[in-house]
C-alpha cells in the first residue's frame, strides 16, 4: 500500500490524493484526482490505474475540462423572492 | 388475494433466499472487477437471474454488498408479492391494476432501525460506511446509483404530494460529498432551481438500501404533486412505512439501511462523470451540482443495495420497465380507449410498443403520435410502434410478425423532425433534439385501402381450451 500523492491516470497535470485506505490487511489505497474528481482503487485492473493504459476514449484534457456545461445551468439571482 | 409486503431491504432478501432467488457470495472477491463483473454476468442468465449478496470482499470489514435484488422478473414478481413465475405481461396488467388504487396513506412509524447509530460532520465518512465500488471501465469513479433522493418543493415545503422522491446518479466525490445528476425534466431540477434562484442550498436525504416497492416508485415517471410513498401504498395494497429525518425533518423510508441528510450547494458545479448509463452508453463531460452530507443514521452493519447498469439488459431495466409502461397506458387509454397494451421498456421508453383496435384509417398513425406527446413522451418515444389489438406488444415474435407483414414504407412510416428527447440520447443531434418514427404495423383499414389482408389466419377457435387443457395436463406429469 502506498498513501503518497498519485499522477492522474486520466487527465494530464491532475495528482490525486489519498481518500481512504482498506480499513482491514492494508490491502488498497483509494485516490483522487484533485483536478478531474476521477477515483480508484490501487488494486483495480491496471487499465483503469495506469496512465499508459488508460482508455483513449475516456481521457481528459484540459480544453475537455474548460469546455464542460454546466447542467442544469445557474438560474439568474431572483431579487425578491 | 393479499399479497406479500416487505418494510425493509432484509425482508425481501429473506423472501429471494426462501425462493431460490438470492446466491449468497462468501468467498473472498475483490471490489473491482469481481463484483461489477458478477451483477453483469447474472444479467445475462436472463429471466431467472438472482440476486447476489457479497460478504466477503478483500479489504473490508463486515461489508454486506446486494445486487441484482430486481434483477429478473422472477425478482420482479416476488417484490410485488406475486407468484415468482409471473408472466412480464401478467406483471405489468397488475401493476397498472394497483396503480389505480393511488393514493395510498403512509404509516407514519416513530422506531426506525436506522436510527441505531449516527455521526454528524467531519465524523461522516462514506467509504468507511459503505463498501463503495467501481462498475464500469470508463466510470469517473465510485457511484451510489440506486438510492432514491429526497426532496420538497422550496416554495411549498409542506406540500407532501409535491415532496420528491427520485433516484438520481451520484458520484462520491469525498469522505461527506457527491456530486448529483439532475435531469432537466426530472422534478429535483425544477425543486434546486427554485432554490438556486433565492440563493439558497436544497436540501436532501438520501436512502440507501431499501424495501423493494419504494425503489420501483422513486424510478417511475409520476405527475409533479403525486408522492411516491402513496404510490408505493398502492403498489404494496398498504400503507408505505415512513418516517421523519432527523436532521432535514424529511420523510423518508422507515426500513432504510442509511439515511444520508445534507443539502446540494446552490450555484455549484463541477465536473462529474462519466457513468455508463440505462442508454448502454456512457455520459459525461459535464459540471454537476454538488451534495454535501451533514449527518447520516444507519443499521448497524448496514446492507449496500446497488445496480450493475451497463450494455442492456440489466438490472434497470426490470426496475423501471413496467412502471415506464403504465403511465403512457393510462394516458393513451383516457383519450383513445381502443389502446389495449403498451410496453415500453425499451431503454425507458425511448422506443414503445402499442396495440390498439382502429377507429377508421389513419388512426393507429394518431396514436403513436399522440404517445409522442405525453409528459414521458416528450423526452423518450423516439419510436413508437403500433400493431393491431390482436397482437400481444409483449410479445416480440408476434411484434416482428406484424413488422415483417403489416409494414409498407410507402405510407407506414411518419417521421417528425426536430423532436425532443432526454439528452442522454446518444443519437440526439444536437443532445436534446432528434427526429421521430411512428411505425403503422397495424392492418389498414378504410378509408386506407393498401395491401392485401382479406384472408388473415387467426388462431382456431377452439385454440384457448386446448391451452388451458394441455397447461393443465403438464402440470399433472410432474
Ligand atoms: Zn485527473
Amino acid at each position: 500500500m502506498n498513501t503518497d500523492n498519485q499522477p492522474c491516470p486520466r487527465c494530464p497535470d491532475g495528482t490525486a490524493t489519498v481518500a481512504t485506505v482498506s480499513p482491514s490487511g492494508n490491502i488498497w489505497t483509494v485516490y483522487m484526482c484533485r483536478v478531474c474528481h476521477f477515483s480508484w482503487r490501487s488494486t483495480e485492473p491496471k487499465r483503469r490505474t495506469e496512465s499508459a493504459l488508460y482508455p483513449e476514449a475516456f481521457r481528459l484534457t484540459a480544453a475537455d475540462m474548460a469546455a464542460a456545461p454546466d447542467v442544469p445551468a445557474v438560474p439568474p439571482l431572483r431579487r425578491n423572492p | 388475494m393479499k399479497s406479500k409486503v416487505f418494510d425493509d431491504l432484509r425482508g425481501f432478501l429473506s423472501e429471494l433466499d426462501r425462493q431460490g432467488q438470492l446466491l449468497r457470495i462468501s468467498e473472498e472477491v475483490t471490489a473491482e472487477p469481481d463484483i461489477a463483473a458478477a451483477a453483469n454476468a447474472a444479467a445475462r442468465l436472463g429471466d431467472t437471474a438472482p440476486a447476489l449478496m457479497f460478504d466477503n470482499v478483500a479489504g473490508f470489514i463486515k461489508a454486506q454488498i446486494a445486487v441484482g435484488v430486481h434483477g429478473s422478473w422472477r425478482n420482479h414478481a416476488l417484490a410485488l408479492g406475486l407468484p415468482m413465475e409471473t408472466s412480464m405481461r401478467d406483471q405489468v396488467a397488475e401493476f397498472i391494476r394497483r396503480w389505480e388504487t393511488f393514493p395510498v396513506a403512509p404509516e407514519r412509524r416513530d422506531d426506525p432501525p436506522w436510527a441505531e447509530n449516527s455521526a454528524e460532520g467531519d465524523e461522516i465518512d462514506l467509504f468507511s460506511l459503505l463498501p463503495l465500488f467501481r462498475l464500469n471501465d470508463g466510470d469517473g469513479g465510485f457511484y451510489l446509483d440506486k438510492a432514491p433522493v429526497i426532496s420538497r418543493d422550496p416554495e411549498d415545503p409542506d406540500n407532501f404530494g409535491k415532496q420528491n422522491v427520485g433516484i438520481y446518479r451520484m458520484q462520491v466525490k469525498g469522505a461527506r460529498r457527491l456530486g448529483l445528476q439532475p435531469v432537466p425534466m426530472h422534478d429535483i431540477a425544477l425543486q434546486l432551481t427554485k432554490a438556486e434562484e433565492r440563493g439558497e442550498d436544497l436540501p436532501i436525504a438520501i436512502a440507501v438500501g431499501n424495501d423493494p416497492v419504494i425503489t420501483m416508485m422513486a424510478g417511475t415517471p409520476l405527475e409533479y404533486d403525486q408522492s411516491e410513498y402513496e404510490m408505493a401504498g398502492a403498489l404494496r395494497q398498504s400503507p408505505y412505512p415512513i418516517s421523519s429525518a432527523p436532521l432535514t425533518g424529511f420523510d423518508v423510508p422507515w426500513g432504510a439501511e442509511v439515511v444520508l441528510e445534507g443539502v446540494i450547494e446552490g450555484r455549484t458545479r463541477e465536473l462529474e462523470g462519466p457513468f455508463g448509463e440505462f442508454t448502454g452508453h456512457y455520459s459525461g463531460g459535464r459540471k454537476m451540482p454538488v451534495v454535501r452530507i451533514d449527518r447520516v443514521s444507519y443499521r448497524t452493519d448496514p446492507i449496500f443495495e446497488t445496480l450493475y447498469l451497463g450494455m442492456p439488459w440489466t438490472e434497470i431495466d426490470f426496475l423501471i420497465g413496467p412502471a415506464t409502461c403504465v403511465p403512457l397506458y393510462q394516458q393513451l387509454k383516457a383519450e383513445y380507449p381502443e389502446v389495449q397494451a403498451v410496453n415500453a421498456m425499451y431503454t425507458h421508453g425511448l422506443l414503445a410498443i402499442i396495440s390498439t383496435k382502429k377507429r377508421y384509417g389513419g388512426f393507429a398513425k394518431a396514436v403513436g403520435v399522440r404517445a409522442m406527446t405525453t409528459p414521458h413522451g416528450l423526452g423518450y418515444v423516439k419510436m413508437a410502434i403500433v400493431v393491431d389489438e390482436d397482437i400481444d406488444p409483449f410479445n416480440l415474435p408476434q411484434v416482428m410478425w406484424a413488422l415483417s407483414t403489416k409494414v409498407n414504407p410507402d405510407g407506414d412510416l411518419v417521421q417528425l423532425p426536430k423532436m425532443s428527447v432526454m439528452n442522454l440520447d446518444p443519437s440526439a443531434v444536437p443532445p436534446g433534439i432528434s427526429d421521430k418514427l411512428v411505425i403503422d404495423a397495424t392492418t389498414p383499414v378504410a378509408p386506407d385501402v393498401r395491401g392485401h389482408y382479406g384472408q388473415a389466419a387467426h388462431d382456431l377457435p377452439e385454440t384457448a381450451q386446448w391451452v388451458t387443457r394441455l397447461n393443465a395436463m403438464l402440470a399433472d406429469r410432474i
